[in-house]
């Protein structure tokens, strides 16, 4: 049952033309217009309108407003208050929740008699409901588009109603012209008015149908109304599968049908709503012959550009619809209504490759946007570095985590287990710029950690000196001398950083190392040009002009040493200090992989690097001029980190590949995660010092909050698996650990163990006494099968047999655990731990001093304690600068409620 | 959501009280077939599959028997029976026991709402029992009315007469089937299909209809569904895991359904619009993972929510993530551009890094500051990217997604893990 409306149509239909659907006299009024969606798009509907929504309905809400750039929209609790209050409208908009929508525009028609138009932008309504409002408005002549919808737009009248057609600045897509669209889907009606401008195609009416299975205003209706709007001298359908809408509908103006979606007849089962989606006869493909047919062609344009004619043309691609429209018009003897805007050609506006090389048609470079686009990306550019959320960092880390199954941790998304067979100048770099640094970089850390080491004459060697003459574990005699290098030890360094980071941000460099870089327009300012000159009390200073030296005897490439050579003065160490940083800060923080404040940090760990490995050397080993007998310039000139800690370990320079194991030692302890107890004293100094104001936070004492963490229980203990080596091979006349022709029976020596071992455990279980622990041997995690490994120890293990290494303190750790099972001591045949691991490398490294009694079990003690503050300085440095970055200040607390007291 | 077959169907047209046939489930007892045997003379042994299926006698998958044997048996052949249909296969699990009703007259009867109307639309035939496209229009009725008043007596009749239908069936038919129309409408469902009613003789020669077999669709949009009490697994034919988690946050405000097109696939898609999740699954073929709607403004927490399963089920298998969609009218791009790069980072942090690429196709209110937050997110995990506005081809930005998936496939997957330090390929 409906109405009589226009003649000839076999429904109600009201609208006569598309210039009638969206007018500067259509007053509206919106349902649940206080409502999450519309509070945001319908002042800017009401303002780009000037003003023609009249109240908005939000029960509960009567006497608040909607405020808008063009003045406060009343609010009403219904529809009938707002008629009563003398308001009058024809158009209303339904913005209710499905379950609404039915009861909304019953109440529109019933409460309001000059109601003419409903527009609901409302989705997933009931069938039910929508079945329902069909029979509603045309048994009461109501015209209704929709639902789930975007409204309708005229760019002739600059009016849009219901949703947001256009965005937040529908003047910049409703352009006027002579195209009118109606689109199944909301955001392409936007959408392809902006692809229309790029051909010059402005537009008129712009309807978004919905494509529920009831679209109250669809493509007959809107043939219907092109045809009597002169405005419009062609149209642009864009449809998807489902439906007979489209169906033998005739246009008496050009017409560009775009139909997408042959994917979905493709399907090996049903999917998606079942009303709009494709049944018998309604594909994409059937629709597209609809089309075709209609007019005259045969095939899609897409695919076939020469196939349209002066009635129109099938596109199954958007893209495609201005180069078609373009083509009708042009046989229908018609000019695009202005000069193309832009084009649609492929514009990355923001790009980075991280690095990568990637092919030249996926390296697509950086397009400048259309304003005002371009103004928030340079502003955007500005920002320098990463930046990151703050957040409660209690326990957690962005720096670290330990798999719990593995147990193996990854350091900045790198396993300890590949750190350890990484050049140990890379992983000490790690934590400061989150990534494996390359050659050039790395022989950067190497100089300016060689040229820190030697502490000759500075306070933080007499420290060092006097705590290890106190008797102090190497972890205190380190956090001795890490005290002195405190802020004002660095500020220069690091205000020589932040300068250059200034000079520097926004010249285009990308990479440091990049020595064809023309940095000629770039310069020190009179108040900046000080700062990075040596004083007169470094007169005597030989290392900054040794630092040089050493980069161009490695060749090293430094944009920022270059520009400093160029800058008049004798620079100082601490200004070489900051360049040769920033040199492998630079990719990163321009990529954003680190934030501006760890790059400017760098220098004051790089120092802490180099005084912490020297002050583990004994002061009266620090010369001027060379450190343990070794001249500065070969150290600087060629010695790598692992040749450093060699040298601060056993007293010698490394021959071949002798530093290999330190390597290996330091890689695998550089961290165990958030959780380990020297995190923990890190990210506690730094939770204590505020790192929400980070240039308060003193890194030098959170590397003390780490060291003091460790002792002779962690950090310590790795001496226990060499005492347990040393008592089966102290006496056993062993010469060379490395030689697999030991002339040992390694299986009578473990067996006999595995004996003795399961006597004292009798006699123990006898007297009700704890047996002892055997360092090496077996883990928590790695347990219960019948044989058992530890990933890591076979990681090192394998790694060691490839290059040809033997370890004969390994092997018999091996023996050990299948003594142990043969000789029922074991259940299962326990793992062989990392621990046996670093305990097997370190005492075949000093073996040879150990036999010869250059070494003391005191001093093989500190060996192990003194490599793992070497690996862990390093996991360390990677928690304190990412608690820096993102935590909170004294976020490490623990509740009073979790605390406990013990009585 | 359609349910087909008489062992749903029987329980759903008892709420209207519309005659149906005697049914027994998969569970029946050798001693229930052989006394539906003994009552009826014949039973009918069809296969159960969830969902849709449609064209089962057509395929042979209708078993016919008068002895228990031959019941057993053909229980046995289609008890697992698979049936392919255009693209489509479903696997059967069960088979009903259906009595045989002796009839003349066999009806086709259907209400779906159709589009050419814009209305509830009856089709009705005294020819049922066979393929309804295999009929003459003129033996069909096809009668749109009036949801308000809904389908009346009159209507049917009118119908029946319109196409000659013999005289003894009108008056049952006019009695009975408007009955559907109120199971239709009521219920949530979206169609009904009766094909076919068969015209039982009863007492004195009176026909009754008795529904032979049934179909039906739902509505997951209308709550009344909820009426029926249906158990979830009847709809769960095809619905995948993923499906079934990321579906349960659709609500009215973004985001429709979403669908996986290739599990297989190697580009992880979230698509804002209809219009453009149309395109790009279009376009990407497949290489694409899912088909998703995930425009209509989300919140964060809901993006980031849908982000997290999406990471969850896909990322690993992913070469790239491809957020596109045109320029957005209302939905902020800030807003889910934070909450998938929220969720991406802590997908790295709880699950370890994969190697990614993110191309970016998107417009609307606040872009670039969008943007630039995922392009932080993208850089502090150490993955490429290109993010494009919404002045380059939707369809062109699609394309370049597909350029970097097969740079990908070539060997950028391994480079980009060696990048990120990880070992990890698919």
């Amino acid at each position: 049952m409906h109405v009589k409306g226009i003649e000839g149509f076999p429904y109600y239909m009201g609208i006569r033309s598309l210039a009638d659907i969206a007018t500067p006299d259509d007053r509206v009024v919106v349902l649940n217009a206080m409502g999450g969606e519309s509070r945001e798009v319908t002042p800017t509907s009401h303002a780009f309108s000037g003003g023609n929504v009249v109240y908005g309905v939000s029960p509960g809400r009567r006497g608040q407003v909607l405020a808008t750039p063009a003045g406060n929209i009343p609010i009403f609790n219904n529809v009938r208050e707002g008629l009563n209050a003398g308001h009058s409208f024809n158009t209303g908009v339904v913005y209710l929740p499905p379950s609404g929508v039915r009861d909304g525009v019953a109440e529109l028609v019933r409460v309001n008699p000059d109601l003419k138009k409903i527009v609901i932008i409302t989705e997933k309504i009931a069938i039910h409901d929508a079945r329902e409002i069909r029979a509603m408005a045309q048994a009461n002549g109501i015209d209704v588009i929709g639902g789930n919808c975007l409204g309708v737009a005229d760019s002739w009248n600059r009016v849009r109603i219901g949703g947001a057609l256009g965005g937040d600045h529908p003047e910049e897509s409703l352009l006027k012209g002579s195209v009118a669209i109606f689109s199944n889907s909301g955001g392409f009606t936007t959408t392809i008015a902006q692809y229309l401008a790029t051909a010059g195609w402005g537009t008129t009416t712009l309807i978004s149908s919905g494509k529920d299975v009831y679209i109250h205003y669809a493509a007959r209706d809107f043939a219907y109304g092109l045809a009597n709007d002169d405005r419009s001298a062609a149209a642009v359908l864009y449809c998807e599968p489902g439906g007979y809408y489209e169906y033998g509908v005739e246009f008496d103006k050009p017409v560009v049908a775009c139909i997408v979606g042959r994917w979905k007849s493709r399907l090996t089962r049903a999917v998606g709503h079942a009303g709009a989606m494709a049944g018998s006869g309604d594909r994409a493909e059937d629709k597209e012959s609809w089309f075709q047919e209609a007019f005259g062609v045969a095939g899609s344009f897409s695919d076939d550009p020469t196939q349209f004619s002066a009635k129109g043309a099938v596109v199954t691609n958007i893209a495609d619809i201005p180069a078609a429209l373009t083509a009708v018009m042009d046989l229908n003897g018609k000019t695009p209504d202005f000069a193309p805007r832009g084009n649609l050609e492929l514009k990355p506006w923001i790009a980075n490759d991280q690095g990568l090389t990637l092919p030249p048609d996926i390296a697509l470079p950086p397009v400048e946007a259309t304003p005002p686009y371009n103004a928030q990306i340079a502003a955007l550019k500005t920002q320098i570095g990463a930046t990151v959320a703050r957040q409660t960092m209690k326990d957690r880390s962005g720096a670290s985590i330990m798999d719990a199954k593995t147990q193996v941790t990854r350091v900045h998304g790198h396993s300890v287990l590949d750190l350890a067979v990484t050049p140990l100048e890379a992983v000490y770099a790690l934590p400061l710029v989150h990534e494996i640094a390359g050659p050039n970089d790395r022989a950067m850390l190497d100089i300016a950690v060689a040229s820190e080491v030697n502490l000759v004459g500075d306070p933080a060697l007499t420290a060092a000196e006097a705590a290890r003459e106190a008797g102090n574990s190497p972890n205190t005699v380190m956090a001795a001398a890490a005290a002195i290098i405190g802020p004002k030890r660095v500020d220069r360094a690091l205000d020589c950083t932040r300068v250059l980071i200034d000079l520097f941000a926004h010249s285009g460099l990308r990479d440091a190392a990049d020595t064809g870089f023309d940095s000629s327009g770039i310069s020190l300012s009179a108040e900046q040009a000080p700062l990075f000159l040596a004083t007169e009390a470094e007169a005597d200073d030989p290392r900054p002009e040794a630092m040089l030296e050493a980069v161009r005897a490695r060749g090293g490439q430094s944009v920022f040493l270059d520009f400093l050579d160029r800058t008049p003065g004798r620079k100082s160490r601490d200004a070489i200090l900051a360049a040769i940083a920033l040199t492998f800060a630079w990719a990163p923080l321009m990529r954003k992989k680190i934030t501006r404040l760890t790059a400017e940090s760098l220098p004051w760990y790089l120092r802490l690097y180099g005084v912490m490995i020297g002050a583990s050397i004994p002061a009266r080993h620090h010369q001027h001029g060379a450190l343990w007998g070794i001249p500065r310039e070969e150290r600087f000139s060629k010695w790598t980190m692992a040749d450093l800690c060699f040298l601060a370990i056993t007293g010698r320079k490394p021959v071949g590949d002798e530093a290999l194991p330190v390597q290996i030692l330091i890689g695998l302890l550089i961290s165990n995660g958030p959780g380990s107890i020297t995190a923990q004293g890190a990210k506690g100094a730094v939770a204590a010092d505020g790192p929400q104001t980070p240039s308060r936070v003193q890194i030098n004492k959170a590397m003390i909050g780490f060291l003091t963490h460790s002792g002779y229980s962690h950090g310590g203990n790795g001496y226990e698996g060499i005492a347990f080596l040393l008592d089966h091979f102290a006496a056993s006349g062993l010469k060379n650990p490395a030689d697999p022709g030991h002339g040992l029976d390694l299986k009578s020596m473990a067996r006999q163990f595995a004996r003795d071992y399961k006597a004292e455990k009798a006699a123990a279980k006898e007297l009700g006494s704890a047996v002892r622990a055997l360092p090496g041997v077996h883990h928590p995690v790695f347990k219960d099968k019948p044989v058992n490994h530890d990933p890591r120890e076979r990681f090192i293990a394998e790694f060691m047999a490839e290059r040809g290494h033997y370890n004969v303190f390994h092997e018999f750790y091996q023996e050990v655990v299948q003594a142990l099972y043969a000789e029922g001591v074991s259940r299962y045949v326990f793992c062989v731990n990392v621990d046996a691991v670093i305990a097997a490398l370190l005492l075949a490294l000093l073996w040879d001093d150990y036999r010869d009694g250059k070494l003391t079990n005191r001093d093989l003690e500190n060996a192990a304690f003194t490599v793992f503050l070497y690996g862990r300085m390093i996991g360390a440095a990677a928690e304190i600068d990412d608690h820096i970055n993102r935590g909170r200040n004294m976020d490490t607390r623990t509740p009073a409620a979790n605390c406990g007291y013990v009585v | 959501m359609n349910i087909t077959g008489m062992l749903q169907g029987s329980k759903l047209l008892q709420y209207v009280g519309f005659p149906t046939t005697e049914v027994l489930g998969p569970s029946a007892s050798e001693q229930e077939i052989q006394d539906l045997i003994a009552r009826h003379g014949l039973v009918f042994i069809k296969p159960v599959f969830k969902g849709g299926v449609g064209k089962k006698g057509k395929a042979g998958l209708i078993g016919k028997a008068r002895d228990l044997k031959t019941a057993l048996a053909e229980k046995e052949r289609l008890y697992f029976a698979e049936h392919r249909h255009g693209n489509a296969v479903a696997k059967a699990n069960g088979v009903t026991f259906e009595a045989g009703v002796p009839a003349e007259h066999e009806i086709y009867f259907a209400i779906t709402d159709d589009t050419r109307y814009r209305a509830p639309t009856m089709t009705l035939t005294h020819r049922g029992g066979v393929d309804i496209e295999e009929l003459d229009k003129t033996e069909i009725a096809t009668v749109p009315f009036d949801s308000l008043t809904g389908l009346k007596a009159f209507v049917v009749a009118n119908a029946l007469s319109d196409i000659g239908a013999p005289k003894e069936i009108i008056s049952p038919l006019v009695q009975e089937l408007p009955k559907l129309w109120e199971l239709m409408h009521h219920y949530g469902m979206t169609t009904i299909e009766l094909n076919p009613i068969r015209m039982r003789p009863g007492k004195g020669g009176r026909l009754t209809p008795v529904a032979c077999d049934f179909k039906c669709g739902f509505d997951r949009d209308d709550p009344r569904v909820a009426r029926l009490g249906l158990p979830a697994h009847l709809f769960t034919s095809d619905v995948s895991d993923f499906e079934q988690e990321v579906n349960q946050l659709r609500t009215h405000q973004g985001q429709s359904d979403v669908f996986v097109i290739n599990d297989k696939g190697t580009i992880l898609a979230p698509t804002f619009g209809g219009g453009a999740n149309s395109l790009v699954t279009e376009v990407l073929g497949d290489a694409a993972i899912i088909s998703s709607d995930f425009g209509g403004n989300p919140p964060y927490e809901k993006m980031k929510s849908v982000a997290s399963i999406c990471y969850r089920h896909f990322l690993k298998q992913s070469n790239v993530l491809f957020i596109i969609g045109g320029k957005s009218n209302n939905t902020d791009i800030h807003e889910t551009f934070r909450g998938m790069g929220d969720a991406l980072r802590q997908h790295f942090s709880d699950h370890g890094p994969t190697p990614l690429y993110v191309v970016v196709g998107r417009g609307g209110p606040n872009l670039v500051r969008g943007m630039g937050n995922l392009a932080d997110t993208c850089d502090a995990l150490g993955l490429p990217y290109r993010f494009f506005g919404f002045d380059s081809a939707i369809s062109e930005v699609v394309n370049y997604a597909k350029k970097v998936d097969l740079w990908m496939r070539d060997g950028g997957r391994a480079e980009i893990a060696r990048s990120l330090g990880i070992k990890e390929t698919v």
